[in-house]
């Protein structure tokens, strides 16, 4: 049956994510059977605004019998028409819908990596063309039971949260999220002239210098639901311990409560009360793993809890989070790492975070608004 | 059924791009598909559609939007080894209620995919295989519970048969025999209730079809001379296209056009087709049903026109390989059921009665 919210989304993605014109051509990713009821009213509303629009679906089971059967050649193969696909194309949006997050648990890490290293070859591509300008993308959700059940939700409940966390149950969802836009672009010009944040919380006593690089806002461009923003540290600059008090979820397994030491920007000691094997294994993977390559506030409030989904969990309104390994060179970062693991830190009830020796942030709140932002282009 | 279309229909090599193109319904066919390409050496490129694609571009797209050729799908064509269609749908009538017009007009835009597959199908350099996954909806069609409508088609498929590989070798060349009989033969006419219609196809080639390109199959196929059509057809049973029907057509044919087109149900629709374009008018194929495990009317051409006893004719485009000239954007199947009360002539010969040859080939 038809759910507008879904519509909802749909129009969403397609006016202020991608932005789509009429004669566009876009493409919509994802898998057939979960991701159906978005990926019908995402391409009836490209279709009525005159663009030309394909979906590129998947049918769940197919990438893990290919993991488990596929040759060396099959499993590392790059589909050449999927790569010519990124010069006619002008958007594309991805929808995530696991029907279910751990078929992969009992596969072979080392051939699934091979797998996920070849399907990255498309998306290493379209990273370069949406740098440059010639690409708008946007990843998204679709609720499943599989995500739900990560989340301890049911699906009703779970489907509330992210259209809540989207903002599409709004008279206006388009021009809520120009509003956060204009908001957190304030934010992140105000926090790039600052020279170093001091965070305080649980078990958290943390310096970061963060002078010199830019800050970046996310507002449902390239993430619906989004609200963060984000910049990455002075590499030699990270100083102290935090407790991420959140499990991490990385390659679908869990790393739970961990604790770092931080000495001149690297990880000099670890512990975690669940995963610490793991947690020291990933540390170890190349020389840029003990680094930090982002440190982030998350701002979408209607995010109010964890649900083990890195979209959603790392814009829970009142938290930090940091990711240890590959920085981002555009915002001035120059760590760089096959890692990217990103660990969140509940400010909520006792953090507070000063700028400069100055407080801005207690109880998971900034304590003041930003200046509006000096010129509208940045909003765009 | 995975094991057939792999190892016999599409005989998939070391390293072939399979195209595997399917809708959701068909979900526990496409794994197994897609499974055995892997394991005979291919690469398999699943094109996974929903249903409510082509209508939202039917009902809501600018002629523009009509017009595109998705450039994906030509390269898809273009660089495929193997194309694997499993059509498995949700509602076989979706579609029933858009503008012809605009629906002919979506169609010639494909036109051009269609006939560079045919081409390097008919070159050797693309092997296809269309076959069917049991859906409610195509069972609703055929008038048959899901349960019963699973047991025709793989009935049809003679997957009941221990070794159904060997059982389709073996038909087919009880086919190869049948359609060695035919080429012989230069001129037919075709004597039923309602019909009495004579064509010549000297010249042309008679193919089997082995269930390599189909899946079922059992026919044999050609393309009459264009203009030596004259004649009445009746059609016994409803013809289905693009999601329409029309029921009991009759044709006059003159020098190999349609002159006169009745039909008791959907006369608007069948002459607006007939007038889509100028090869529409005339006879693109000619072909003798086969296969004896299909012995009722289900609605979908891809089994009806393999009904053993049957004959049926399409008007509009041709295919290449037969030798015959005729090209449109129409190839519309109509089937005549010949088991009572029917013969053929061939160059004045009785060689066909109440759906049998009469010289013991094809049995």
């Amino acid at each position: 049956m038809r759910d507008l919210r879904y519509d909802a989304l749909a129009e969403l993605l397609l006016d202020h994510s991608v932005r789509l014109q009429a004669g566009d051509v876009l493409r919509i990713e994802g898998e057939a059977v979960a991701g159906t009821p978005l990926v019908v009213p995402l391409h009836r509303e490209a279709i009525k605004r005159g663009a030309h629009c394909y979906t590129a679906l998947d049918l769940n089971g197919l990438k893990e019998i290919l993991v488990a059967e596929g040759s060396d050649e099959q499993l590392e193969f790059v589909s050449p028409i999927e790569l010519r696909e990124l010069d006619f194309i002008d958007a594309s949006i991805t929808i995530w819908s696991e029907l279910n997050t751990r078929s992969f648990t009992r596969a072979d890490p080392d051939r699934r990596q091979r797998q996920l290293n070849a399907q990255r070859q498309f998306s290493i591509r379209r990273r370069d063309l949406i740098a440059s300008g010639k690409h708008r993308w946007c990843g998204t959700l679709s609720p499943t039971d599989g995500l739900a059940q990560d989340a301890d939700m049911s699906l009703e409940d779970y489907e509330d949260f992210v259209f809540r966390a989207c903002h599409v149950l709004d008279a206006d969802p388009v021009e809520h999220w120009r509003q956060v836009g204009e908001r957190l672009q304030a934010r992140a010009e105000e926090l790039g002239s600052v020279r170093e944040l001091h965070v305080l919380g649980e078990d958290t006593d943390l310096s970061v210098v963060v002078e010199g690089r830019t800050w970046r806002a996310a507002y449902g461009r390239q993430n619906v639901p989004d609200g963060e923003v984000y910049t990455s540290p002075v590499e030699t600059g990270v100083n102290g311990t935090i407790r991420f008090g959140f499990p991490a979820v990385f390659a679908g397994r869990e790393i739970d409560d961990a604790r770092l030491v931080l000495e001149d920007g690297r990880v000099v000691a670890a512990e975690a009360a669940g995963g610490q094997e793991y947690l020291r294994s990933l540390l170890d993977l190349d020389d840029g793993a003990r680094g930090v390559g982002e440190i982030a506030f998350g701002l979408n409030y209607e995010i109010d809890r964890f649900t083990r989904n890195i979209l959603f969990d790392e814009k829970i309104g009142g938290t930090m989070h940091m990711a240890l390994g590959m920085g981002f060179g555009a915002l001035g970062g120059q760590n760089r790492s096959a890692l990217h693991l990103d660990l969140i830190c509940d400010l909520r009830r006792e953090g507070e975070v000063y700028a400069d020796g100055q407080l801005v942030w207690q109880n998971g709140q900034f304590l003041h608004d930003p200046q509006p932002a000096r010129s509208a282009e940045h909003v765009g | 059924m995975a094991d057939v279309l792999v190892g016999f229909c599409a005989a998939v090599r070391e390293g072939d791009l399979v195209t595997l193109e399917s809708s959701t319904l068909a979900a526990p066919l496409v794994r197994e598909v897609y499974r055995r390409v892997l394991r005979a050496g291919g690469q398999p490129l699943p094109r996974i559609t929903v249903e409510g694609l082509t209508e939202n571009v039917l009902k809501f797209g600018n002629d523009d939007q009509l017009d595109w050729v998705n450039p994906s799908r030509a390269d898809d064509i273009e660089s495929a080894d193997v194309r694997i269609y499993l059509a498995a749908p949700a509602n076989t009538r979706r579609l029933s209620n858009i503008d012809p017009a605009r629906h002919a007009r979506y169609d010639r835009s494909t036109e051009p995919l269609r006939n560079r597959y045919l081409q390097r199908a008919a070159a050797g350099e693309l092997r296809w295989v269309l076959s069917a996954y049991p859906t409610e909806a195509a069972a609703q069609d055929a008038s048959m519970s899901l349960a019963e409508y699973e047991d025709f088609v793989f009935g049809a498929a003679f997957l009941d048969d221990p070794d159904p590989i060997a059982r389709w070798q073996e038909f087919g060349e009880q086919l190869d025999q049948v359609a060695d009989f035919l080429t012989t033969k230069r001129e037919f006419r075709i004597v039923a209730e309602g019909t009495d219609l004579r064509l010549v196809t000297e010249g042309r080639t008679w193919i089997p079809s082995k269930g390599q390109e189909n899946f079922p199959d059992g026919e044999i196929f050609t393309g009459p001379v264009e203009d030596s059509v004259e004649g009445e057809i009746l059609f016994t049973y409803p013809a289905v296209f693009n999601a329409r029907e029309v029921e009991g057509v009759r044709l006059r044919f003159e020098a190999g056009e349609v002159v006169e087109a009745t039909a008791k149900r959907g006369q608007d629709f069948l002459r607006e087709m007939i007038a889509m374009d100028e090869g529409a008018r005339r006879l693109g194929e000619f072909a003798f049903g086969m296969n004896r495990a299909i012995t009722m009317f289900t609605r979908n051409t891809l089994f009806d026109e393999k009904m053993g006893g049957t004959m049926h004719l399409a008007l509009g485009t041709s295919y290449p390989e037969t030798g015959a000239l005729n090209r449109s954007a129409l190839h519309w199947d109509l089937v005549c059921d010949l088991r009572s009360g029917s013969e053929v002539y061939a160059d004045g010969e009785l060689v066909y009665r109440d759906g049998q040859f009469l010289n013991g080939t094809g049995e």
